[in-house]
Order: structure tokens, then sequence, then C-alpha cells
């Protein structure tokens, strides 16, 4: 009778501490907020702008490597725990042409550099990376968005949590601690 | 006498000209705020396809877009900004058009300078939550002025004012943003 009290108990606190400890991984992920691409000295047209800003939402949430992708603006993220920023700002833009690349094949290729800062909720800078997206043969102008999209989504938090971990390492007083599950 | 009479008689058409025209403006303001016509949703409408052809309308303070699968709506108050631009696409798209690459004697590229002009309109709006969501759409040639026109009239705000008075081929400078793809 005793023993089988014993059982009830031990796996009763077993499954409790599994119910805990569900959760506490999932805060360990960190979320993202995806800002709006900011206004910078190369112009950009609303519809790439657009394009960018949707495309890295679109794949972000298709990588699924932070626990969740918030909008600009969004009040859950304010009230979230552990939500990385993306800025992000225009380099270089270089508008081509569809019509040059079907006929020519070689010109008209539509090019984007974009500089991304990954920063943390205490505004410690991360990462900060150049990322370029191009458009050579086949597609609208707008599909260099798409492939700067896929190459900025590739950067998950792991990576994030190294970078930090070596610019630690280089300058000690860098203030942003990851949490364990980094 | 006289004098009295043509006073009175001016009061009558005044009057009738002051109810003829209470009666006529709305109408008339509500015929140039309602937009209804073909588009294709690029991105950004939620819970609609990327590229999808549909309906957009823009009416009662609601902007709406209807493909034969799905449809969306955004409340006209909640946009931020709308912008009006120029581009072009080839007349053979998709599978068909990838095909028609692979025609002999440099066909495909004959095909591909076959192009038909059209105006897009991109919108920035905040949801529920007050996330900021951005969405493309394509509409035929000269229609995206009218549809700005519509939404700034339904209470939705821009970054670029539009002239007003201008006719809808002829778009302000600093919106042309003719893409030659």
């Amino acid at each position: 009778m005793f023993g089988l009290f014993l059982a009830i108990s031990v796996s009763g606190f077993m499954s409790l501490l599994c119910a805990q400890s569900t959760p506490v991984a999932e805060v360990d992920t960190p979320a993202i907020e995806v800002k709006m691409i900011q206004d910078a000295e190369v112009a950009l047209p609303a519809e790439f702008q657009v394009a960018l800003y949707e495309d890295l939402i679109q794949e972000f949430q298709k990588e699924g490597a932070f626990r969740e992708v918030y909008r600009d603006g969004d009040r859950n993220a304010a009230q979230s725990s552990n939500v990385i920023s993306l800025f992000t700002s225009v380099r270089k833009f270089k508008q081509g042409s569809e019509l040059e690349r079907d006929v020519t094949t070689v010109a008209g290729s539509t090019s984007i550099t974009v500089h991304c800062q990954f920063k943390a909720p205490n505004g410690a800078l991360l990462l900060e990376r150049d990322i370029e997206g191009k458009v050579r043969l086949r597609g609208d102008n707008l599909k260099a968005t798409e492939d700067f999209a896929k190459k900025a989504a590739k950067i998950t938090p792991q990576s994030l949590s190294a970078e930090a971990a070596s610019s630690i390492a280089t300058v000690p007083k860098a203030s942003y601690s990851p949490g364990p599950g980094w | 006498m006289s004098f009295q009479t043509s006073r009175w008689r001016l009061t009558v058409i005044v009057l009738f000209a002051v109810l003829f025209a209470a009666s006529v403006t709305p109408r008339s303001i509500a015929q140039q705020t309602a937009v209804s016509t073909d588009a294709v949703q690029v991105m950004g409408m939620r819970g609609v396809k990327n590229n999808s052809k549909g309906r957009l309308e823009i009416t009662e303070g609601t902007l709406s877009f209807k493909s034969a699968k799905s449809s969306a709506t955004v409340s006209v108050g909640c946009i931020d900004d709308v912008v009006t631009g120029r581009d072009s696409e080839r007349v053979l798209r998709g599978p068909v058009g990838t095909l028609s690459m692979l025609a002999p004697y440099g066909g495909g590229r004959a095909l591909s300078l076959m192009r038909t002009k059209l105006d897009t309109i991109t919108i920035k709006y905040r949801d529920s939550n007050g996330g900021l969501h951005g969405a493309i759409f394509t509409l035929h040639p000269g229609e995206a002025e009218a549809a700005k026109q519509a939404l700034l009239a339904q209470g939705a705000h821009t970054s670029i004012p539009a002239t007003i008075g201008s006719d809808s081929s002829a778009s302000p400078q600093s919106e042309e943003k003719e893409q030659s793809r």
C-alpha cells in the first residue's frame, strides 16, 4: 500500500516537473520582432520596402527558429520576454529590368544590399551584417527581396549566441548574456 | 408689389437649388469614393495567397479583396500609407512563359518583348495588436490613382499627398516609379 502511494506520488512529481520544464524551454528560445525597413540615404520604392518586410516575416516564420515572429509595433512583443529586434536599412539598391534580363540574359539584374542589426532586449547589438538579394535571370524585380529574406532568415538564435559569445571574448564589457536555451 | 413677388420667387428658386444640391452631393461623393476593380494581390493580405487574382473593393470604410478561394478585409482607418506606382509585366507568364523561353531561334526572347502595363498600389496598415502589415496590389493602368483617392476620402493616410484635380492618367511626379521590369 505504501509502495503504491510512493509510486503515485513519484509519478505525480515527475509529471509536474515535466509540465514545468516545457514552458521554461519555450521561454528560453528568443522571439524576434521585425522592424520596418528604416529610411536611409538610399531611396527605396514603396513596393520594395513592403516586400522586404513581408518576405522577412514570412521566411522567419517558415524557418521556425525563433519562438515567435512579431511585426513592427505589435503590443504582444512589448509584453513578451526575450524578444530580439531586427533593424534593417538599405545600403545599396540597383533596380534592373526584367525585360533586359529576358532579352540579353546577362544584363538587367536587380540587386539590393541591406544592413541588418539584431539587437537584444536591452539594446545591445548581437549581430551586424550586410546581406544581399539578387535576381539575375528569371523573375520580376521583387524576387530580389525574396532572395534577401531567405538569406537573412538563415540567422538563428544559435548563430546569434555564437556571435554574442565571440563579441564577449573580444569586448569584455558586452552587457548582454544570452539565456541557457541558446 | 412686383418687387415682393420677384423676391419671393428668388427665395423659392434658391431653396430648390439648395435642396437639389443637398440631395445630389452625397450620392456623387459616394460614387467617387467607392471603387470595385479586378486586381492581383501580390502579397500582404492576411489569409490570401500571394499573387492571387480577385476583386478589390473600397467601400463604406473598408478595403476588401476577394479571390476565388479566400478573402480579406482591412478597415480604411487602419491604413497608415498609400502609394501608387507603375509597372509592366510579361503577357505570357507562369509555366507557359517559362516554356516560351525555350522557343527556337530566339523566339522566346521576342515573346518577352510583349508586355502589358499595369498600376501598383502599396498600402501599409496596422492590425488590432498594432502590428504593421504591408500589401501590394497590381491593377489595370489608370485605376490605382482612383483607388488611392477613394482610400484617402474614406480616412486613409498617405506619405505622398495626391494632386487635387488631376486625372487618373497623370499621377504625381513623386510617385511615378515606372519599373521597366
